[in-house]
C-alpha cells in the first residue's frame, strides 16, 4: 500500500530531514512511526500527500509513484488519502456538518451523496448528536474526532494521523487512537506519527523508529523504547 | 463539474464576503478610493485634453483681399477655399462693415486724418485640422486677388505645444495611477486571502482541484472589484456635480469639462474593476496554492 525507497529529503538550508529511508506498510496494517520531535516523522507523512517531494528515492502510495505527480493529479491522489493533524485544523466559521460537507463539495460530490456519507461518518465517531456545533464549542477530543469524520468521509484507503493526540489528555488520547483502531478494522491502512509513548506501548502495534532521519527500529507488536531482541 | 458544484462555488463566494464582512469591507473601501483617484484623474484630464482642442480649434486664417478686389471675386474665393480639404468654414467680411466696426470702436479714426475706408474685404477661415492650418494657408496665399494672409502660426504652435505637454503628462499620469491601483488593490486582495489560508489550505488537503479552491475568490475578487468601481463612481459623480456647480460660475472654466457620459465612465470604471478583481485574485492565489 505504501512504500518508500531509499527516501532522502534534504532541506535548502542543508538540514537532512530523512536518510536513505526504505520501509512498507501493507494494505489494512496499523503502524506507529515514533520518534522525538524533529526525527522526520511529519517529513515522511507529506511525502505520502506529496506536500513535499523527497530529494531522493521513490515513494509510492497505493501502487502509484508520487513524485512523478503532476501538481494538477496531486488533488486525485489526496482523494484516497484522510488527512488528520494534531491541531485538527476544522474551519472554525463552519458548523461541524458543515466542515465535513465542505470537504466533500470541494471534491464535486452530490448533495444526497454527501447527506449519507456525513450521516456514517459521524455515527462513526459519536458525534451525530454535535452536527450543528462550531468547532471553538467542541471540546478537544470532540474536535478531532471531528477531524477524523471529515477524514473518513471520503471513505480513505489510507488514514495518515500526524500527532493527532498531541493537544489532548491521556484518557482522550486513548479513545482517539482506539477511533482509529476501528476504523483500520474495517479496512483502512492507519499510520500515525506520534511521540506519545503510553498509546504506543498499549496498542501493541507495528512500530517504525526514526531518530534524527534515520530509520532505526521497525518491529511488529512494538513498543516506544524498542528493545532489540 | 455538475451544476450543484457551480452552485456550490457561488454560494462559497458569496459566504465568504459575508463571514469575512471586516476584510470585504477594507477590499472594498481600498478599490473605490484608488478607482477614485484614477477616475478624478482621467476626468481632470480629459477636461484638460479637452480645453486645448478647443483653443486650437478657435484659431482662424484670416485671408486679406488686394484692394481692388470687390464683393463678387471675394464671394467666388470664399467659395472656392470652403470646397477644401480641412476647412470647416469660411466667412466673408465686407469692407464696409468692417469699416464701420473700426469706426465705432475707434471713434478718433477719421480726425486723424483716415477719411477713405483703407480695408480691403477679408475673409475668415476655419480649419477642421489643426495642424494643416499652414499648409491651407500657403495655398490660399497663392490665390490669385489674395494680398495677405495670417496664420498665427506662432501662436497656434504654442498651443499645439501645450496641448502634447497636457496630453503626455495625462497619458503617464494615467498609467501611474493605474498601475499604482493595480498594485494597491492586488495587495488588499492578498489580504483577504491570508485571512483565509486555512480555510485554502483545507480544501487542498482534502483534495479539491486548484479551479475549485480559486473559483470562488475569483468570483470575490470580481464582486469586490465591481462593488468598489461603483462607489468610486459615486464618489466622482457627486463631488463632480459639486466642482462644476462652483467651477462653472468661472466663464474660463465652461470649456473646461469632458463631454464624457456618466454612463460611459460607469461602464469604463467597473469594467476595470473587474478585471482588476478578477487578475488581482488570480495572480494572489498563486501563492497560497503552491505548497
Amino acid at each position: 500500500m505504501i512504500s518508500l525507497d531509499g527516501v532522502s529529503v534534504e532541506y535548502e538550508n542543508g538540514v537532512r530531514a530523512l536518510n536513505d529511508v526504505s520501509l512498507s506498510v501493507a494494505k489494512g496494517e496499523f503502524a506507529f512511526i515514533v520518534g522525538p520531535t524533529g526525527s522526520g516523522k511529519s517529513t515522511l507523512l507529506r511525502l505520502l500527500y506529496r506536500e513535499m517531494l523527497p530529494s531522493k528515492g521513490t515513494v509510492k502510495v497505493d501502487g502509484e509513484d508520487v513524485t512523478g505527480l503532476k501538481p494538477s493529479e496531486v488533488p486525485y491522489l489526496r482523494r484516497k488519502l484522510g488527512i488528520v493533524f494534531q491541531d485538527f485544523k476544522l474551519l472554525p466559521q463552519k458548523n461541524l456538518w458543515e466542515n465535513l460537507a465542505f470537504a466533500l463539495r470541494v471534491i464535486g460530490a452530490q448533495p444526497r451523496e454527501i447527506r449519507r456519507r456525513i450521516g456514517d461518518a459521524l455515527a462513526m465517531v459519536g458525534l451525530t448528536h454535535r452536527c450543528d456545533s462550531f468547532p471553538h464549542q467542541m471540546s478537544g477530543g470532540e474536535q478531532q474526532r471531528a477531524a477524523i469524520a471529515r477524514a473518513l468521509v471520503n471513505h480513505p484507503t489510507v488514514l495518515i494521523a500526524d500527532e493527532p493526540t498531541g493537544n489532548l489528555d491521556p484518557d482522550t488520547s486513548w479513545e482517539i487512537v482506539q477511533l482509529l483502531e476501528q476504523i483500520n478494522v474495517r479496512g483502512a491502512t492507519v499510520l500515525v506519527a506520534t511521540h506519545d509513548n503510553q498509546i504506543v506501548d498499549r496498542m501493541k502495534k507495528r512500530v517504525i523508529r526514526l531518530d534524527a532521519g534515520f530509520l532505526t527500529g521497525d518491529q511488529h507488536k512494538g513498543t516506544y523504547q524498542q528493545n532489540e531482541s | 463539474m455538475n451544476p450543484s458544484s457551480i452552485e456550490f462555488l457561488v454560494q462559497e463566494a458569496f459566504t465568504g464576503i459575508r463571514r469575512n464582512g471586516l476584510m470585504a469591507f477594507a477590499s472594498i473601501s481600498t478599490i473605490a478610493l484608488s478607482l477614485g483617484v484614477l477616475g478624478a484623474f482621467v476626468l481632470v484630464a480629459l477636461g484638460a485634453n479637452h480645453f486645448t482642442a478647443s483653443q486650437i480649434g478657435k484659431f482662424e486664417v484670416a485671408v486679406y483681399m488686394s484692394n481692388e478686389a470687390g464683393q463678387a471675386q471675394t464671394q467666388a474665393l470664399a467659395d472656392q477655399i470652403g470646397k477644401m480639404q480641412d476647412v470647416a468654414s469660411v466667412k466673408v467680411l465686407s469692407k464696409e462693415e468692417e469699416w464701420a466696426r473700426f469706426k465705432r470702436s475707434n471713434p478718433n479714426i477719421e480726425s486723424a486724418g483716415l477719411q477713405n475706408n483703407p480695408l480691403p474685404f477679408s475673409i475668415d477661415i476655419k480649419v477642421s485640422d489643426a495642424s494643416r492650418t499652414t499648409y491651407i494657408a500657403n495655398k490660399v496665399r497663392a490665390m490669385k486677388g489674395v494680398r495677405a494672409v495670417r496664420d498665427g502660426r506662432e501662436e497656434l504652435g504654442r498651443v499645439m505645444a501645450l496641448a502634447r505637454v497636457v496630453r503626455g503628462v495625462s497619458i503617464a499620469g494615467v498609467i501611474i495611477l493605474l498601475l499604482t491601483a493595480v498594485f494597491i488593490i492586488s495587495n488588499a486582495i492578498k489580504l483577504t486571502l491570508y485571512a483565509r489560508r486555512r480555510e485554502i489550505r483545507i480544501m487542498k488537503l482534502v483534495g479539491a482541484t486548484n479551479w475549485f479552491v480559486r473559483v470562488p475568490l475569483i468570483i470575490e475578487g470580481v464582486v469586490f472589484g465591481a462593488v468598489g468601481a461603483f462607489a468610486a463612481w459615486l464618489l466622482l459623480r457627486l463631488g463632480g456635480s459639486y466642482v462644476s456647480q462652483s467651477v462653472a460660475k468661472m466663464p474660463f472654466m465652461a470649456q473646461f469639462s469632458s463631454d464624457i457620459q456618466p454612463s460611459t465612465l460607469a461602464f469604463a470604471l467597473i469594467a476595470l474593476g473587474v478585471a482588476i478583481g478578477a487578475a488581482g485574485s488570480f495572480v494572489s492565489i498563486r501563492r497560497f496554492l503552491r505548497d
